[in-house]
């Protein structure tokens, strides 16, 4: 039988298409991107395909520890008493208190899965009549807020963003659908929580990090804690604490790293310049105060502008600008000029 | 926003964690039979890949069959141990996934004493085995009917039975290939794996199509 003979129970069950969809290489994506645009039509059975293969997860998402992880190729080690022996001893890197710590964290985690298994798994074939219900939450150009679920996880919300979440968020499923910039605290509670942007999941059980969104571009900085990322091409990256991601529209993504300042400072209301150019401090301006700023005369090509401002007025900042640049500013309903 | 972009020291490919030591860069490119030969022989950096790999993939695969981490992780450390005990005349491996979590399983069962207690409690516990989670992904989110549809799914799937729900697993959220989920689930011949594949979605046919 050929690809377009296919149903949908054909492809799910098709390794080669899988591969693509779970780990797609140069084989299997030059193929497939060639094979969909020959066959439109096709179109709509592949994407339930590659969403159904996509969204079966194990239930249970419990992690070995690092605590473990350890001890384990420890104890593994030692058991041989062979010529192995002169392995350091790894437990250095755990003081008692931190033992304690993750013991306390393991067996918690331990006793609400459970708690999970016996009250809410056991009622699953149950819940089709529950409703998901919908929240949706977004800000205009100028205005920030800050959104606390029911687990006390947070979300500030940077201006012109929006976002989208279960009404009874904190007793299934934490998911929040975003557009535009967010930066999130996220409390642990053993459950996932995902970030969902347009065409990326991002996975995380309790940390904080910042998602932005522009149009060919996602970029997720990492504060603390650890994420893992998935896009739709089926590129999966994990960042460590202080790293970020940068993925761009076509595929491509770069790790690096990131002034925490100037990435998630806006949630504390500094608003930070760093090097910008005038068409970048504009854009910046206009988002955070909703004003329109233009420029009267011009600047050389090299003007970039670098400055921090914590909660400061529209005035207050561009009185900076001004002064650094030698030029002038006025504001009049709702506009700002710079001049010379 | 060009002030990151200037920071940015290398592309990175997908799938590749940071801080991989020396024996990862080593065996990442060598086949599995190649892996466990060196480990075999009695090759440390082998272990240490294979260990490094394998080890957190395991635990996870075990959660799926019981909630005690520590009993998984006794587990884990008494199939490395007799392994390593072993080396010099281990088996011919083609998938070390496969085989780690095929020892794995069976480890866990005689440690819960599974085999034990009788048929009927046995069969009850094993029945919970591999419960599946539907994710949220993007693009169902944004029709309103297919909430309802997912939920139909995540219904059916965990009305499986626990091995048919294991095969889909192996599938999809570890993607394994019908020859290793054949290895894993001890199937004599990969047409039992695919067998049970079709079987399981078979009974999403009608939802899957309505």
């Amino acid at each position: 039988m050929k690809y377009i003979d296919y149903d949908i129970l054909d492809f799910l069950s098709d390794e080669f298409f899988i591969h693509w969809v779970k780990n797609p290489d140069e084989n299997t994506r030059h193929f497939w991107e060639k094979w969909m645009v020959e066959h439109p039509e096709k179109r709509e059975v592949i994407l339930e395909a590659i969403t159904l293969v996509r969204s079966v997860k194990y239930a249970n998402d419990e992690e070995m520890s690092d605590k473990m992880y350890l001890d384990t190729f420890e104890s593994i080690i030692n058991s041989g008493k062979d010529k192995y022996q002169n392995q350091t001893s790894l437990k250095i890197l755990w003081p008692l208190y931190l033992r304690k710590v993750v013991a306390i964290f393991i067996l918690g985690f331990c006793g609400w899965m459970g708690f999970y298994h016996v009250v809410v798994f056991e009622n699953q074939p149950v819940e089709t009549e529950i409703e998901e219900v919908l929240v949706y939450r977004s800000t205009s150009s100028g205005k920030k807020s800050v959104i606390t679920f029911g687990d006390s996880s947070k979300v500030y919300l940077n201006a012109e963003s929006a976002i989208q979440y279960p009404k009874d968020f904190s007793k299934g499923e934490r998911w929040v659908k975003l557009t535009g910039e967010a930066f999130f605290d996220v409390k642990k509670n053993g459950q996932t929580f995902s970030v969902y942007t347009n065409d990326t999941e991002i996975k995380v059980l309790g940390t904080s990090f910042n998602v932005k969104e522009e149009d060919d571009e996602l970029s997720v900085a990492l504060v603390s804690g650890k994420v893992q990322i998935n896009d739709q091409k089926g590129n999966q990256v994990r960042l460590q604490a202080s790293e970020m991601v940068v993925m761009k529209k076509d595929g491509n993504l770069f790790k690096t790293g990131f002034d925490a300042l100037e990435m998630t400072g806006w949630k504390d209301k500094v608003l930070v310049f760093k090097s910008d150019s005038f068409q970048e401090c504009k854009e910046k301006l206009e988002k955070w105060f909703g004003v329109e700023v233009s420029l009267e005369g011009r600047l050389s090509s090299n003007w970039v502008y670098s400055g921090t401002y914590r909660d400061e007025s529209l005035e207050n900042v561009l009185r900076g600008i001004a002064i650094t640049s030698g030029m002038k500013y006025r504001i009049k309903n709702r506009k700002a000029v710079l001049y010379k | 926003m060009k002030s990151i972009l200037k920071e940015v020291h290398q592309p990175v490919e997908p799938k590749i964690h940071l801080n991989h030591p020396e024996p990862i860069q080593k065996f990442e490119n060598k086949t599995d039979d190649e892996v466990w030969r060196a480990f075999d022989k009695g090759n440390e950096l082998a272990f240490n890949y294979i260990y490094r790999i394998y080890v957190k993939v395991m635990f996870r695969y075990g959660s799926q069959v019981t909630k005690d981490g520590e009993l998984i992780k006794d587990c884990i450390q008494n199939i490395f141990i007799g392994l390593r005990r072993k080396r010099g005349s281990l088996p011919e491996v083609k998938s070390i996934k496969g085989y780690l979590f095929k020892a794995l399983q069976r480890e866990i069962i005689r440690k819960l004493n599974l085999d034990k207690i009788s048929n009927l409690k046995s069969e009850e516990i094993r029945e919970r085995f591999f419960p599946i989670s539907l994710s949220h992904e993007s693009m169902i989110i944004q029709k309103e009917n297919e909430v309802e549809k997912r939920m139909k799914v995540r219904n059916a799937l965990n009305k499986l039975t626990s091995r048919q729900r294991q095969a889909i697993l192996l599938l999809y959220e570890e993607g394994m290939s019908y020859k290793e989920i054949a290895e894993t689930m001890e199937f004599n011949e990969v047409k039992s794996a695919r067998k049970i594949i079709y079987r399981a979605l078979a009974t999403l046919k009608e939802i899957l199509k309505g």
